[in-house]
């Protein structure tokens, strides 16, 4: 319960990440309109171009007063930038970031600083995107394949159910890792979707073989038997009474797939292989931290969040496995 | 040469040459392509980097290249039918057929014949310690004064008769990238032109300060005719391989003929032997370099790496890769060397281990050269920078690069200062972001002159570089006497400038999405680039602050951290938009022609200025130092008026040594890659 609340605020810190942590505001009403800059941090292209083309340089709070004095704006709850440093005199009161390895953590850098003065803290709400969407984009892509592959074979059998479980054992043999090390080499420009599409194209075939299980299964119950001596179509037969039956226990290897989602864009990050500079990443902190064992707090903060995160998830992943297994249900 | 081994690539061309006593000359010391420099970067890349140094270095094929005047650009691919034929690069040429015609036909000048280590006592005898060598153990290094109380006492040098030098002494080093081949003429990387430096036989050298000298060592006399067309060497008759064998002027001219086989896969050695005409032995102890043109940089040329002839003269026929026959496998295990250092042995990926050749300094049983000053040397392979320096603190090594922030950070504590001691020096490396000039963004001199515009330099300097390093001012060291004597005005950060430029040269903002665009060839381009940089932290955290900058003015840029081999490529095939790496110094400002000039072989930005062009030929064909220094001077302001860089920093090198080591001292190439440079470290007897 506790893990699903974690999982849950996990997902509320990443979707409010400007919110949270931002240089841009939220609201701001400039030269008589109103503009929603903070959603620039989602896509770049959302970030109004009056600002731009008014050289506010990102620097949003001096500018406003100083071009249009009857501006107002909400502001994020922590004035700090996940990809660049917050220097003197943009927000009253709030001195430059430290730099160097003097960026221990502090009334304004909650989590610390890294070298170059940006704030650890806004970097790892930020990153919590990242993780979340590697975890979800990738499992997604994974359920879809697995569900529709596994279901043919289980539902089909015959000399379909041989050759998808032959695929299914040719992709599992495919050491994804290496294969993205690869793909990262080999490409202009890799972006994280590229990660994510390569998690998802390698990591279905345990959810294949639950789904081709459960198929099987169910397939020769006497409801289902019944339903087709009455005349239902397959398809129906597949999606309204296969389908929902074996989904529960499907969403077990889904978990913990998304927890070794997160895991595998962390260690991708952390080697230097993930998404490309300045997307915050924890990964990729821990990876800045590696060199200086002196400034923990680029060791210890994003190391706890992944650390936890991953927890989250499979411990979720634990309790509906014992939630969906008869086994172990009749153990208790 | 460790010192390359971080950043820099050096042209192997050179590459083999001496250490100790042997001058490596050179070309070697072309400039160097930093491209990944290493830690040190400004970027203060410590850590993970400095290790990497030498990796870095694999460039393989830097080395100056002439251009050819005749076009006879050397080709690697040849038919693999065809019959092997030893020098079939060389153009056809008539030399004096006998010594004596050839004496008659010149004039001759005396050039100079050095012993390295006697040059350096006689300095130091100039430069009296700061402090006592206990004094200077007793300090931290923590200000510019310190610095040069340490290097002033450190740098002692023993009597000529050894005096307590541990003779029986192993040295432990480290470098970053395992060797491909032990074999000096096949060098590509930093650390086997490390190797080829201890192993190697040279004739020349240069010594701190860059000035070219044929090495007492192995040469008895060296004239130059008065019209700079010809070099006249005669060896000394005391040289021996290790195997037993002499070392004669015939296996100087074999081993000229053998880098001018096109079947022989040397190219990079082949950038420097093409500038001569031909190099012919007229008995076993003198030698003739003829050259092509008359120039002040000849001398540039003279060292190529001298292999046994009687070794590779029947197998380089059956194997021109000297790499895959039996034969040459045997000799990659226990190669015939002729330096002051023999190959003991090599464990791939662990450690390769050099032993001191007693038929070096000794000859019919009499000592006719000083005596190398340890037993053995033996370099780790380690990639990380922080595992040396752990190693270092524990005892493992005696001596390691260290990256500005382990400068800073990681060697102030009693673990550090207990064993060891570290020493800075200036070094002429200076880091860049090369434009594309080909690329519709860089092509127009108003955005170039923008770009400069919108980088912090102060916040570099300041944060990122630890305030290590200082800024660079264009392609000339301050410290080189090709400097200007005017420095060029720099272009301050100043934003305001930089979008006033860019709108006067078209980037608006006409789609209204933030970014600026142009319309090129009838479609709206925004100005969206990548920024290609080797993956080390330090200079990803410049970059990303030039990002930063960038972004707030509306224009995109993509860094893309690439793995060494890669941005190498990359940078080779003039694949990319923007680039940040770095070079380091030439011996002499006459290599970097082929960095700026049209169409330098790396130029990788492809630059062009036909008055840049014009004062390089015509600086190579002055031989007045002055008027030279004045037309290098012409092209630095006229680069930076350019812009075809963005310059960023120059570098200072970082070494920390066990406190039994004496003897080391920095040149503009690190403490090391000169004559004697690695030859004058000795340790304590205990």
């Amino acid at each position: 319960m506790i893990a699903l609340a974690y999982v849950v605020m996990m997902g509320l810190v990443a979707l409010l990440s400007p919110a949270i942590a931002g240089t841009k505001p939220l609201v701001c009403s400039y030269q008589g309109k109103l503009y929603f800059p903070a959603l620039g941090y989602f896509n770049r292209s959302w970030e109004n171009a009056v600002f731009r083309k008014d050289r506010f340089r990102n620097v949003y709070p001096a500018k406003l007063r100083e071009k249009d004095p009857a501006s107002w704006a909400i502001w994020p709850l922590v004035y700090q930038d996940p990809y660049r440093r917050v220097r003197d005199g943009e927000w009253p009161d709030q001195p430059a970031n430290p730099t160097r390895d003097e960026g221990r953590p502090n009334r304004f850098n909650l989590f610390g600083t890294n070298r170059a003065g940006v704030d650890v803290f806004a970097q790892m709400v930020h990153g919590a995107r990242t993780a979340l969407l590697v975890g979800f984009v990738s499992m997604g892509i994974a359920t879809t394949i697995g569900v529709i592959v596994g279901a043919t074979a289980g539902f089909f059998g015959g000399w379909i159910d041989t050759a998808l479980s032959r695929l299914i054992e040719v992709v599992m043999c495919v050491p994804s890792l290496v294969l993205i090390l690869a793909l990262i080499a080999v490409l202009e420009r890799p972006t994280i979707w590229h990660l994510m599409a390569v998690l998802g194209v390698t990591g279905w075939t345990g959810i294949a073989r639950l789904t081709r299980a459960e198929f099987l299964r169910l397939k020769e119950l006497d409801y289902v038997v019944a339903a087709r001596a009455i005349g239902v179509g397959r398809t129906a037969i597949m999606f309204r009474h296969l389908m929902r039956n074996a989904m529960a226990p499907v969403l077990v290897p889904v978990t913990f797939g998304i927890a070794s989602a997160i895991l595998t864009e962390s260690a991708l990050s952390f080697l230097g292989f993930g998404a490309p500079p300045p997307n915050p990443s924890w990964g990729a902190l821990l990876n800045d931290g590696r060199g200086n064992q002196q400034m923990w707090w680029l060791i210890v903060f994003p190391g706890v969040a992944i650390f936890l995160t991953v927890l989250a998830y499979n411990l979720i992943g634990e309790g509906l496995q014992e939630s969906t297994d008869p086994r172990l249900a009749g153990a208790e | 040469m460790r010192f390359l081994r971080d950043a820099e690539q050096r042209p192997p061309r050179n590459s083999g040459w001496a250490s100790r006593q042997i001058p490596r000359t050179g070309a070697e010391w072309l400039a160097v392509f930093v491209l990944m420099l290493s830690a040190f970067g400004c970027d203060g890349g410590p850590a993970v980097d400095e290790a990497s140094a030498s990796s870095e270095a694999a460039a393989t094929t830097e080395g100056p290249t002439t251009k050819a005047e005749d076009g006879n650009e050397p080709s690697i691919e040849t038919d693999a039918d065809a019959p092997f034929v030893l020098g079939d690069l060389i153009k056809p040429f008539d030399p004096p057929p006998t010594l004596e015609a050839l004496e008659a036909s010149k004039t001759w000048v005396d050039s100079p014949v050095v012993d390295a280590m006697a040059r350096l006592r006689k300095q130091k005898q100039s430069e009296p310690p700061l402090v006592s060598v206990e004094q200077a153990l007793a300090m931290k290094n923590e200000s510019e004064e310190a610095n040069q109380k340490i290097l002033s006492a450190l740098s002692v040098l023993p009597s000529e008769e050894g005096g307590r030098v541990d003779y029986d002494a192993t040295i432990n080093r480290s470098f970053q990238q395992d060797l491909r081949s032990t074999n000096p003429v096949l060098v590509s990387s930093m650390s086997e032109s490390e190797i080829a430096s201890m192993i190697a036989f040279a004739l020349f050298g240069f010594d701190w300060a860059m000035n070219p000298f044929a090495s007492a060592d192995s040469v008895v006399s060296w004239r130059t005719s008065e019209d700079r067309m010809v070099d006249l060497v005669v060896l000394r008759d005391d040289l021996t391989w290790s195997d037993g064998k002499p070392i004669t002027a015939r296996d100087v001219e074999f081993s000229y003929r053998l880098i001018m086989s096109s079947a022989v896969p040397v190219p990079a050695m082949r950038a420097g032997t093409s500038d001569l005409q031909l190099v012919k032995a007229y008995d076993d102890r003198t030698v003739a370099f003829f050259h092509k043109k008359s120039s002040a940089v000849n001398v540039w040329s003279l060292n190529f790496t001298i292999v046994p002839e009687h070794v590779y003269a029947d197998s380089v026929a059956e194997d021109p890769t000297l790499r895959k026959s039996a034969h040459h496998i045997q000799q990659e295990k226990k190669p015939v060397v002729g330096g002051p250092y023999g190959l003991e042995s090599h464990v791939r990926g662990q450690e390769v281990v050099l032993a001191r050749r007693e038929s070096f300094y000794k000859h019919n049983g009499k000592q006719v050269r000083e005596i190398p000053y340890f037993k053995q040397i033996r370099y780790r392979i380690l990639e990380d920078q922080n595992t040396s320096l752990l190693a270092l603190k524990s005892g493992d090594l005696d001596e390691t690069l260290l990256g500005p922030e382990q400068w800073t950070t990681q060697t102030s504590g009693d673990d550090f200062y207990r064993n060891n001691t570290k020493v800075r020096g200036e070094e002429s490396t200076f880091f860049y972001v090369c434009w594309n000039l080909k690329s519709p963004f860089f092509d127009d001199l108003r955005v170039r002159r923008a770009m400069a515009h919108a980088m912090n330099y102060e916040e570099m300097l300041d944060d990122l570089c630890f305030g290590l390093f200082g800024r660079s001012t264009g392609i000339f060291d301050p410290q080189s006497w090709a400097y200007p004597k005017e420095p060029p005005q720099l272009l301050e950060y100043d934003l305001d400038r930089a979008e006033d430029l860019l709108d006067e040269a078209g980037w608006g903002d006409s789609d209204g999405d933030g970014i600026r665009d142009k319309e090129i060839n009838g479609r709206v381009t925004p100005f969206e680039f990548s920024l290609i940089v080797s993956n080390k932290p330090d200079r990803i955290a410049i970059c990303n602050l030039l990002r930063e900058n960038l972004e707030s003015i509306g224009v995109l840029c993509r860094i893309a951290p690439l793995e060494a081999a890669v941005l190498q490529e990359r940078s080779f095939q003039r694949n990319f938009q923007a680039m940040m790496a770095g070079w380091g110094a030439g011996a002499d400002p006459y290599i970097s022609n082929n960095i700026y000039a049209t169409p330098g072989e790396r130029n990788y930005g492809s630059y062009s200025n036909a008055e840049v062009d014009r004062l390089f030929a015509e600086a190579e064909r002055e031989f007045d130092r002055e008027k030279r220094a004045e037309m290098y001077g012409r092209i630095h302001h006229l680069i930076y008026a350019d812009q075809p860089y963005m310059f960023l920093y120059t570098r200072s090198s970082f070494y920390a040594f066990n406190k039994q080591l004496r003897g080391y001292r920095f040149s503009p190439r690190g403490a090391f890659s000169y004559s004697p440079g690695f030859g004058s470290i000795w340790r304590l007897l205990p």
